[in-house]
């Protein structure tokens, strides 16, 4: 048991993705039944790497999601029903739905937009630089097509989702030379020029298409998203998914055209200079590298048949390792050891001899293979021990690993050492050094371990530990470097063999080791929740389990039988040899030993026959569907399988129809999903008979477009542009982009620039560039569309306009002074040769700028939100309600102007006290400007110069409370107490009819406060009516659940409102300290998080949309009292080191509090005069103490 | 007390509570953002909420961390009464942030009525060594007379900010704990224990909440 659960372990870790054909044999022996479940889990999420107890993949490789076919794949079993494979001609490009761990892959063939299976090692991942913005924008293209909704005009109504496509051709053309016609390769090779200029006529029909989308979209927009049940609107929507159908096949055909293109393009190059054996993509292929990925064949020509695919053999590392994490989500340190490591062991790979041409249980191979994978399990587990994230459980996983795998080299080292007829005292000394470093690791391990106290924290590891543990690892890799290179010479001089490994023989240096004890621990220590956390993992494994191993011994029919044999058990198809490209039938070896067989023949034989070192991969999993009733695809619901593809991505999964489908059906390609592959694989692949009615045939796609439009389509391709810069979500939304490529947005010639952006580009841009940088960068941006004529003029107006806009509403003198002296120069010289009429104007501006006080324009007050304000307000001639204030009201404030003594605010109309409140913080609050809510201003700012309005509505809310606290605190009677408090409610449930949330907050935090919660004998006072409304009262204002209540009422509130501020400034704290200032683009370029900026200012226009005053009549002398008291509550603040304590202090003397008042309730104790003396000390004796006192 | 892991969540209200300035919003979005959503939204109802694994029980931690809003004075009572735990943050490159946690406290436990309210201090900013301006001694010697743990942690290098959260829950899973056992909470004098029963009676009564 031991014994194969030592090795399991080892097997079932991808290390490293070092995995070559060759070694992949310890993977092929997972497939036995009985391991299958822990071969399905999937890589465990990034963030908790120890997940599923045993050592997860530490370096999660990229997801490719473009393959391109290097071997023709033509599979005879393909007339299995269930299931269809993909079959493939060499050169074919794939775009990848998801990867299976057993390698194969579901995707999408470009040349046909046909779906299906196929196995990854056949193909290698393809991202040349030159293709990298086109992919890109063919997987933004296509995640836009299956999200949007087709009502969704706004997205088809500007075309932006066109640019992308364009740009990415355009940098295709670039890269290669190839940008105008008459380029001097272009001029040389006929061929390459016919290429080109089909792929431009591709593009060409594809934005003829869109344009056309655009059309019948306007047209169906005008019906107005009726009901789903109208046949009209059916009809229209059919239309519509015919045309998103056509564009995602021109989409396609435009990549593959591409492809061939650059193809084509390599060829040329390497015919001019054939010493140059590194292509351009090379680049991009070290950095895929890095990643422990697979890496591109250094060139590849489909055209050329004479390719070599041995010589390329190493480059099809295992695409079945592919699962979808980001790798920069791995923490950065045991990333880089990662690859320190994985550098090392595929140099050491490589010295091998490339295995497809060779027998493969090649001893070196063997040595290889063990080295890699004792290697990357070494190099995990040093890569952990940095970075002191060490559970016990996870620490014993990993010894354990690196110890069984270390056991396998030494076994080989002894296969070696017993086959040779000499022999050497050097591999032999190598190997005992290695043998007692790989035992000095685990019992350090074991020390480490076991001296834990049992109640000590998982995380408990100390540094001296970790160094012990370092130090022995490292050692190993010593020795183990020096064992493998010693008896790599003594297989030279002996001459390489055969050998069948048997597994039996591993796990007993397993047990050589003690790893016995090890064993346990995780077992036994993995904490629940881990378990937990798997739990939607596991839930899939465990149901396939079963049926994955019973299924043979059920007796069926033959012929399903053998449909699920071949769906179920379908290892990856060997790679051709040289001398038979053409792929027949797997090779016998592969066939006799597939699982299933093993299966058939008992367990044991299955595990034995790990032996076998065939390149090939687990078997496919079950992807009949036949066994899995509940997820049964039946060909004729297809529209009740659509609607379903809504709730679940696992299970539109099941669906996939063929590319022309409806795109929206596409959920699996989803690089977020971190359980990528195994949830998918129940797919039941498309029914070759389930193409949609309408799919247009792909002759009929091939363009024959007049002359002229492929002329515009050349001016096209001249235009030079950034689109390519930027980055967008799924929804198609702009995420980032570097400042040439957002300039050049906000300056776009083919559409309005949207509001939001615009006005976020003017609120926030300072802080992501300098004044100066956005001058250059507009200056730049008006320069290089001069060499496209066509739209020079409106792009350049376009430039001048935004320029205007700075100038007049959103200049900033103290911040944007240094960029004038750039303005004015561009306006003088190069805006006014080209546009004389807006250079003088720009000019004049930039003069008033340079001596006006604030902005030009005036800000429009709520310009930033887009609700039309003017609806909402109160028509303007309808008078506003007329003050409540009764004729001794109005005197006793006339008095105290006059020198009298200030009458309580509590003595007038609660609803006449809100209004002013309201009316003065209205006016604070509409004086707040967006640039004070940017940077967190208003907590950095001491002097409160930078933020000052936003420092004056916080005073005020805080001296209302203040004062608030005061005016029932100043009152030494119980009862007066109480009536403070019940005017007080009042007053807050007026403002919360005025929609004044700020006051609101203020009044009602007062109330709650501590120093007032705790006057129960005032309470008391209080009727159950009153309280109840406080308590309405404090649910709006709350702050639990991130003020949900308060968020929905601001959220469809038309103003006038005055919402509390103080939520929005938390909001644009957390958003600022929550999303970084850049993004990194899968082209690996460092843009803006302009979704950072689009947040902040979403954020601030929600709060000062509501800067639209009340229409209420003013009671100055009011105001002036309200103020009176509000600064003296202020200076009583600041008085005191803590006000909060001096106001309990005051509430403790007036009420002394429970201990006391148990006492006063409780005669037993007989102390009741002491308890009344001390809580009467501060009040006076005309309390009515002895009763409950009727409420007021 | 052993307990199984199907028992329900518990759930618990977290302050963060610390001078402006000192990064306690860095901390807590560090804490409760999923690092692979690419961007974060703090409007949202559950932007603070986060589920926590401490020794194997599933804990939910709401957190009430109100960075921006220190100019409200008068708030802070209001923040403070719906916590159940308090991370008391100031940052090492600043000695009147460290100041502040003195006062901070005593408003806590006149708020709570409650001498042994589970707190945690956070020295953030640890990244920023060359700038300390307060003595891990001293940070430490507030630690050992207040009975509180005390982390140094840095936000932008996201060192420490897990384990001083968890440290917090933990200390609550405790004190649920023994508060589930009745008075039988052995190092508890009796005193503090009467008075936090009596504070959860109140609790009780309270309308708020």
């Amino acid at each position: 048991m031991l014994n194969e659960k030592g090795m399991r372990s080892s097997l079932q870790v991808a290390p490293l993705a070092v995995h070559k054909t060759r070694s992949s044999s310890s993977l092929a022996a997972s497939a036995s039944a009985d391991t299958i479940d822990s071969q399905i889990t999937p890589p465990a999420t990034p963030n908790e790497p120890q997940d599923n107890g045993y050592v997860a993949p530490f370096a999660n490789p990229v997801f490719h999601n473009f393959l391109r076919a290097l071997y023709p794949f033509h599979p005879d079993y393909v007339a299995s029903e269930s299931t269809v494979t993909l079959p493939l001609s060499a050169g074919d490009i794939v775009l990848v739905h998801s990867i299976h761990t057993n390698g194969w892959a579901d995707g999408t063939q470009l040349a046909d937009g046909s779906r299906g299976w196929l196995p990854t090692n056949y193909c290698a991942a393809y991202n040349p630089v030159e293709m990298s913005c086109l992919l890109k924008a063919l997987l933004n293209f296509w995640d836009l097509m299956r999200s949007t909704t087709l009502n969704d005009s706004e997205i088809f109504g500007n075309q932006e989702f066109m640019k992308g496509i364009i740009a990415g051709v355009r940098y295709l053309l670039d890269r290669a030379g190839c940008l105008t016609k008459e380029s001097p390769v272009l001029q040389r090779n006929d061929r390459l020029r016919r290429s080109r200029k089909s792929l431009l006529s591709e593009l060409t029909s594809l934005v003829k298409t869109s344009k056309r989308l655009q059309d019948a979209q306007r047209t169906l927009g005008g019906g107005g998203g009726g009901s789903d049940d109208d046949a009209a609107a059916d009809d229209d929507d059919e239309a519509i998914n015919d045309l998103v159908d056509e564009m995602i096949l021109k989409a396609f055909r435009i990549i593959t055209k591409g492809v061939s293109f650059l193809d084509l393009v390599e060829e040329d190059r390497s015919m001019r200079l054939p010493t140059l054996t590194i292509p351009c993509g090379a680049a991009a292929d070290t950095r895929l590298a890095e990643h422990g990925s697979l890496s591109r064949p250094a060139s590849f020509a489909p055209g050329n048949a004479a390719g070599r695919p041995e010589s390329r053999s190493s480059c099809l590392s295992s695409g079945y390792l592919q699962q979808g994490a980001d790798a920069r989500r791995l923490s950065q340190s045991s990333l880089a050891q990662t690859n320190r490591l994985s550098a090392i062991s595929r140099r050491v790979s490589l010295v091998g001899v490339p295995s497809s041409s060779r027998p493969h249980n090649l001893v070196s191979e063997r040595l290889n293979a063990c080295h890699d994978t004792f290697l990357s399990h070494l190099g995990s587990f040093i890569g952990r021990l940095q970075l002191h994230a060490h559970s016990r459980p996870s620490l014993a996983v990993a010894v354990r690993q690196s110890a069984t795998s270390g056991g396998d080299l030494l076994v080989v080292v002894d296969v070696v050492c017993a086959h040779s007829p000499i022999r050497s005292d050097a591999v032999e000394q190598a190997r005992a050094a290695m043998y007692h470093q790989i035992r000095d690791l685990v019992s350090a391990a074991r020390d480490v371990l076991h001296s834990a106290e049992p109640g000590m924290e998982d995380e408990a590891i100390v540094p001296h530990d970790n160094g012990r543990l370092l130090c022995a690892a490292t050692g190993c890799v010593k020795a183990t470097g020096e064992s493998v290179a010693k008896t790599r010479l003594l297989i030279e001089r002996i001459g390489d063999f055969e050998y069948d490994f048997g597994s039996g023989s591993l796990g007993i240096l397993a047990e050589d080791f003690g790893l016995s004890d090890l064993a346990d621990i995780p077992a036994e220590d993995r904490p629940e929740h881990r378990r937990a956390d798997l739990a939607s993992i596991s839930e899939s494994t465990v149901s396939e389990t079963p049926t994955a191993s019973t299924a043979p011994s059920v007796a069926e029919d033959p012929a399903e039988a053998r449909s699920r044999s071949l769906s179920l058990d379908k290892p990856l198809p060997d790679l051709p040899r040289p001398d038979s490209p053409v792929m027949e039938e797997p090779p016998a070896p592969a066939q006799s030993q597939s699982p299933r067989d093993a299966a058939d023949a008992g367990r044991a034989s299955a595990v034995s026959s790990v032996s076998s070192l065939r390149p090939d991969l687990p078997p496919l999993p079950k992807i009949s569907t036949t066994s899995l009733p509940g997820e049964d695809y039946d060909p004729a619901r297809p529209s009740a399988a659509h609607e379903d593809a809504e709730y679940s991505s696992f299970r539109s999964e099941t669906l996939t129809a063929t590319s022309a489908g409806s795109a929206r059906t596409y959920l699996s390609r989803d690089s977020e999903s971190s359980l990528p592959s195994q949830t998918s694989t129940r797919a039941s692949t498309p029914d070759a008979a389930q193409t949609p009615k309408t799919q247009p045939s792909l002759s009929s796609l091939s363009s024959s477009q007049a002359p002229t439009e492929d002329d515009e389509m050349e001016d096209k391709m001249l235009e030079k542009t950034y689109a390519h810069e930027l980055v967008f979500n799924k929804e198609g939304q702009l995420t980032g982009g570097t400042l040439p490529a957002l300039v050049e947005r906000l300056t776009a010639h083919g559409s309005t620039p949207d509001a939001l952006f615009v006005s976020t580009f003017y609120l926030t841009f300072r802080l992501f560039c300098t004044p100066v940088s956005l001058t250059e960068a507009l200056i730049h941006r008006f320069d290089y569309v001069g060499d496209a004529p066509h739209i020079a003029t409106p792009v350049r107006l376009r430039t001048y306009n935004v320029f205007k806009g700075w100038l007049e509403s959103h200049w900033r003198d103290e911040s944007d002074r240094p960029a004038l002296a750039l303005i004015r120069d561009f306006a003088e010289n190069k805006l006014a040769a080209a546009l004389p009429g807006p250079g003088q104007r720009l000019l004049e501006l930039a003069d008033k700028v340079a001596v006006a006080d604030g902005t030009l324009v005036p800000r429009l007050v709520s310009s930033m939100a887009k609700t039309a304000a003017s609806v909402t307000l109160a028509p303007a001639d309808a008078p506003p309600p007329a003050p409540s204030l009764t004729r001794s009201q109005a005197h006793a404030l006339a008095s105290w102007k006059s020198g009298g003594a200030a009458p309580s605010v509590l003595d007038f109309d609660p609803l006449e006290i809100a209004r002013q409140l309201t009316l003065m913080q209205m006016a604070i609050f509409c004086a707040i400007t967006p640039d004070e809510l940017l940077g967190a201003k208003w907590t950095k700012d001491k002097t409160g110069t930078e933020a000052p309005n936003v420092k004056a509505m916080s005073a005020f809310t805080t001296s209302l409370t203040n004062m608030v606290i005061e005016t029932i605190l100043q009152h030494d009677e119980v009862k007066k107490r109480a009536v403070a408090i019940k005017a007080w409610i009042k007053i807050a449930h007026q403002c919360s009819l005025l929609h004044n949330y700020d006051a609101l907050t203020a009044i009602v935090c007062a109330l709650t406060v501590t120093s007032i919660q705790r006057l129960k004998m005032t309470w008391d006072l209080v009727s159950v009516k009153r309280k109840e409304m406080l308590n309405g009262l404090e649910a709006v204002v709350h702050v639990s659940s991130n003020y949900k209540a308060l968020r929905a009422l601001l959220h469809d509130r038309v103003p006038p409102c005055l919402p509390f501020i103080g939520m929005f400034l938390t909001d644009l704290t957390f958003v600022d300290a929550g999303n970084p200032s850049t993004r990194t683009t899968s082209t690996g370029l460092t843009v803006i998080n302009f979704d950072k900026h689009m947040r902040t200012a979403k954020c601030i226009a929600e709060l000062l949309r509501f800067q639209i005053p009340y229409r209420l009549a003013e009671v100055p002398d009011l105001q002036d009292l309200l103020s009176a008291q509000l600064e003296q509550a202020q200076e009583q603040e600041k008085a005191v080191a803590n006000a909060q304590a001096a106001q309990f202090r005051k509430s403790k003397m007036l009420e002394p509090g429970d201990a006391q008042l148990q006492q006063l309730r409780n005669p037993v104790d007989g102390t009741l005069g002491g308890g009344m003396f001390s809580w009467m000390r501060g009040g006076n004796a005309n309390n009515n103490h002895n009763a409950f006192p009727a409420q007021i | 007390m052993p307990r199984s892991s199907h028992q329900p969540c518990r759930e618990f209200n977290v302050v963060v509570l610390g001078a402006g300035g000192v990064g306690k919003s860095c901390l807590t979005a560090q804490f409760v953002h999923n690092e692979w959503i690419e961007s974060y939204d703090p409007t949202i109802e559950d932007s603070y909420r986060k589920i926590v694994a401490v020794d194997g029980r599933q804990v939910v931690l709401e957190i009430l961390d109100t960075a921006g809003t220190e100019q409200f004075v008068a708030m802070r009572d209001l923040y403070m009464k719906t916590g159940q735990g308090f991370l008391l943050v100031f940052s090492i490159s600043s000695k009147a942030s460290f100041d502040e946690l003195e006062g901070l406290r005593d408003d806590i436990i006149r708020i709570k009525d409650d001498e042994d309210i589970p707190i945690v201090i956070v020295g953030n900013k640890a990244d920023l060594e060359d700038q300390r301006a307060v003595d891990r001694a001293k940070a430490f010697s507030l630690s050992q007379r207040w009975n509180a743990p005390y982390y140094e942690a840095s936000a932008r290098t996201r060192t420490n900010v897990d384990e001083a959260f968890i440290h917090l829950c933990r200390q609550l899973l405790q004190r649920e704990d023994s508060q589930d056992d009745g008075a039988a909470g052995p190092s508890r004098p009796d005193d503090s224990t009467s008075r936090r029963r009596r504070r959860r009676r109140r609790k009780e009564k309270c309308p708020i909440l």
